[in-house]
């Protein structure tokens, strides 16, 4: 039974439903061109903007819990990027630049920061930004009570005594160890500065220096934000945002086909959905290039993984361009095991090679020839059960035998991950290169999907941290995808385009990892 | 007398059954995997913040003595807060409640109705026209899923033709009067599905009646077509059916779980998946309750109905008075 039919989901039943229904009748109508496969466009639409409009936004909340926050675990994230602004922000390269900070620089051997502020920044509520708000936003994230998702990678280097403002617009920090790599560190999207005397109430107000205010918000329901006129990066093109929570995916699609909506955000369609939507006369598809970063980690703590040449095998036996052709439709590129996307900086330009005969021979060296395991996937993401499939067939002619086991997806992330030995995963890609590496694959961080532990590994990375010299630490990097890619348990067979449904009406869309530019974005002239 | 003590009989079967009901809930949702904690905080989640959210909110109690306190609280009318939002469960679920009820009565009225006059055209003029054109209708809306008609009439009704939205936008925020335009689609649907399985219920339960001796009797008698219909044959007809109506209408109080989600409707059936899926036990534990309570009372009134519709408990009470 397994290894044939994966129960099929309701909702791929419906998505394959709706693209037969939806292509049939908009073929039938005349509104596409008959006959012609639709394409998905490779760039989302650039050009004029009228200014003024507001954009209507379909989002999945993910309970009623959520708040504006940025520092929680619950923050409703699409909210964040219009209402607050980080102190830096990162670049499609992985490289850090200003945001609400002008200018940082260290001492000699990297262990104190100094960040020069911005000195023309208010908040929504009138008061001037200053290094308090920053030092009191930082504090609230390292709080333990927060229980914020980024404490534990800022905890490694400060603590909220290592802050200090030697003027109002300084900010200052000693780390406990040297780190080349600190103001990348302060980019996560939970690092948005908040004012000082209203850090806990953060979470109803929203207030911040964005480029829009908070209007209303209602958790798990709809939300409104208004542009800030006077904004120190300039007025954004829009008048305002409406988010709307649509829990369902398909129903997402619908809103936006019907023009009730603009944007459907967090969404990856699947291609047979995404093929419907570039096709009708409203919407269409924007594509975030590698935006999603799919993963297998094989638990190294496993009887079936904790040989490194069984690992080794694993990866040796398949070929990733054949899994984007067969999960992806193309619509991503391969990653020959290396977690870094091609885009960053940091990147490894190394490929592996493909190899199954030498893959056979180490699993037979290892004593687990013709290997035979499950690997389990779930409608979580759409791409999960395609990548499952198709890395099942690529590893079949190294004689190991995979079935894939569909599990429930409300339960995958807390039964099935860091459980079971083989399964397929994703991230979001935009971490910066030193996040990336230690909190994915560092021994012991909490996010170690695959349970790896190199003290090698560790030992490169805290090389890079303390080197001061941007290419030899680039190259510290470099060593350390080296050892993911040859001994890791954390397989990277590709990284996939996020396929955006987006209305024929809006311009000028951008979002790389976590970062959505708000003041271009607009309708068309 | 007799008649009191079988209405007492079955008030405390039906309460009976809303507990047990209620109990099963309760238990299937501990053995779900994962627990509110878990799920709130999501894949995002240090193993101390589900710990400590986990005590908070008292899951490290044991499941009996949880059980007790709920039904404590259930029977003095407290249903408690939703782990989730903190709010109390009663409003929440009202409002939910009602919005369904917006979708369900009108479906109800205009599904019945419709589905039993034409399941009597049927079953009367069998093998006609009229009857093949029906019974193929009803059995086409009988095999094509819900959420397959919802798809079908929103790209028809709301993206080839834009008349109708084609989800709910503003959900819980909305009035009811908001709600309107966005009421008809889901409760097309919902006609459409519930009506199909009627009409053939229906039908085969008159074709049935019409074949019966006192039908022919009375045919013989020289009554007209519409009289022997009206008269003698209905009401025979209507007994079996009941059941079906009332299995449809509970079915579609308490589960119009698909079609609320396909349209995003701020109703009961959303409510419940969405606390399903975050193992929001108060609110699993009070949406149960109410959907037992109109599974009840739907077969409680099929049998009263048919009580009153049966000629022979007529016949028996005329004899006794």
């Amino acid at each position: 039974m397994p290894g044939i039919a994966e129960p099929l989901s309701r909702r791929t039943v419906l998505a394959g439903a709706l693209g037969a229904a939806g292509l049939g009748l908009l073929s039938l109508s005349g509104c596409a061109p008959a006959r012609q496969e639709p394409t998905i466009p490779q760039a989302a639409a650039t050009g004029a903007t009228r200014p003024g409009g507001r954009l209507r936004v379909a989002r999945p909340a993910a309970s009623a819990a959520e708040t504006l926050d940025p520092a929680s675990s619950l923050s409703a994230y699409e909210y964040l990027g219009a209402l607050y602004n980080r102190l830096v922000k990162l670049d499609e390269r992985g490289g850090t630049v200003p945001d609400l900070a002008t200018e940082w620089s260290s001492n000699a051997d990297v262990t104190q920061w100094t960040f020069r502020l911005r000195g023309d920044v208010r908040f929504h509520d009138g008061s001037a930004f200053t290094a308090q708000d920053a030092i009191a936003s930082i504090a609230h994230i390292l709080d333990p009570a927060t229980a914020s998702p980024q404490a534990g990678v800022l905890g490694e280097v400060i603590d909220a005594s290592a802050m200090t403002a030697p003027d109002p617009h300084t900010l200052r920090f000693r780390l406990s160890k040297p780190n080349a790599e600190f103001p990348s560190l302060l980019a996560a999207y939970q690092c948005y500065i908040v004012p000082a005397d209203a850090v806990g109430d953060a979470r109803r107000t929203g207030i911040g220096t964005g480029p829009f205010r908070l209007s209303s918000f209602h958790p798990a329901g709809t939300g409104s934000v208004e542009a800030v006129a006077d904004h120190f990066a300039g007025r954004p093109v829009l008048d305002g945002i409406d988010f709307f929570s649509v829990q369902d995916a398909s129903a997402r699609v619908n809103a936006l086909l019907a023009g009730q909506i603009d944007l459907i955000s967090q969404t990856n369609l699947d291609f047979a959905t995404a093929r419907v939507v570039a096709a009708s006369p409203r919407a269409t598809v924007a594509r975030s290039e590698n935006a999603q970063w799919y993963t297998i980690p094989m638990l190294a703590t496993s009887a079936e993984f904790s040989d490194a040449r069984v690992r080794r095998a694993m990866k040796l036996a398949y070929d990733p361009r054949r899994v984007v052709e067969t999960a992806l439709n193309g619509t991503g590129s391969p990653g020959w095991d290396n977690p870094v996307p091609p885009t960053m900086a940091a990147f490894l330009d190394e490929p592996r090679v493909h190899d199954p005969d030498k893959a056979r021979a180490l699993l037979k060296e290892a004593g687990a020839e013709g290997l035979s395991t499950k690997i389990y996937t779930s409608s979580y993401d759409a791409v999960f059960t395609p990548l499952a499939v198709a890395y099942r067939d690529a590893v079949a002619d190294a004689g190991v035998r995979l079935t894939v086991q569909n599990a429930s997806s409300d339960s995958y992330y807390t039964q099935v991950w860091m459980q079971e030995p083989l399964m397929v995963s994703y991230w979001f890609t935009g971490r910066p290169i030193d996040q990336l590496l230690g909190q994915i694959f560092r021994s012991g961080s909490s996010y170690n999907e695959s349970a790896w532990s190199s003290p090698a590994f560790d030992a490169v990375l805290d090389d890079a941290r303390a080197e001061t010299n941007d290419e030899r630490r680039r190259m510290l990097y470099q060593d350390a995808q080296r050892l993911i890619v040859e001994d890791g348990a954390d397989m990277t067979p590709m990284f996939g385009d996020r396929l955006v449904g987006i209305s024929r009406d809006v311009v000028n869309y951008t979002e790389y990892g976590f970062e959505f530019d708000h003041l271009s974005i607009g309708f068309r002239k | 007398m007799n008649g009191a003590a079988a209405v007492g009989r079955r008030v405390l079967i039906a309460l009976l059954t809303i507990v047990l009901a209620s109990l099963f809930v309760f238990l299937a949702v501990q053995a779900l995997p994962g627990d509110v904690a878990r799920q709130l905080l999501g894949q995002d989640a240090t193993p101390e913040a589900v710990a400590a959210l986990r005590e908070t909110l008292g899951l490290d109690r044991d499941v009996w003595s949880r059980y007790a306190d709920w039904l404590l609280g259930a029977v003095r009318g407290d249903f408690g807060v939703s782990l989730v939002s903190g709010a109390p469960v009663g409003p929440d679920l009202l409002t939910a409640f009602g919005n369904s009820l917006l979708i369900a009565v009108p479906a109800v009225l205009v599904g019945i109705t419709l589905a039993l006059l034409l399941g009597v055209v049927a079953g009367v003029r069998r093998g006609r026209a009229a009857d093949t054109a029906i019974s193929l209708t009803a059995l086409v809306l009988m095999s094509v899923p819900e959420f397959m008609m919802a798809t079908v009439l929103v790209l028809l009704f709301a993206i080839l033709f834009p008349v109708l939205p084609a989800v709910v936008l503003r959900g819980s925020e909305a009035t009811p009067v908001e709600l309107l335009p966005s009421v008809v689609l889901p409760a097309v649907v919902l006609t459409l599905a519930m009506a199909a399985y009627v009409v053939r219920s229906m039908r085969s339960s008159t074709i049935d009646v019409m074949s019966r001796e006192f039908v022919v009797t009375a045919e013989l008698k020289g009554l007209s077509p519409l009289q022997v219909v009206r008269r003698h044959a209905l009401p025979s007809a209507l007994l079996p059916v009941l059941d079906v109506v009332a299995l449809n209408v509970a079915w579609l109080l308490g589960g119009v779980v698909v079609v609320e989600n396909v349209f995003n409707y701020p109703g009961m059936g959303k409510l419940m998946i969405e606390s399903v899926h975050n193992r929001d036990l108060p609110m699993i534990e009070a949406i149960a309750v109410v959907s037992a309570a109109v599974y009840v009372l739907c077969n409680l009134a099929a049998d009263m109905t048919a009580l009153a519709l049966d000629p022979r408990l007529r016949t028996r009470r005329r004899r006794s008075a």
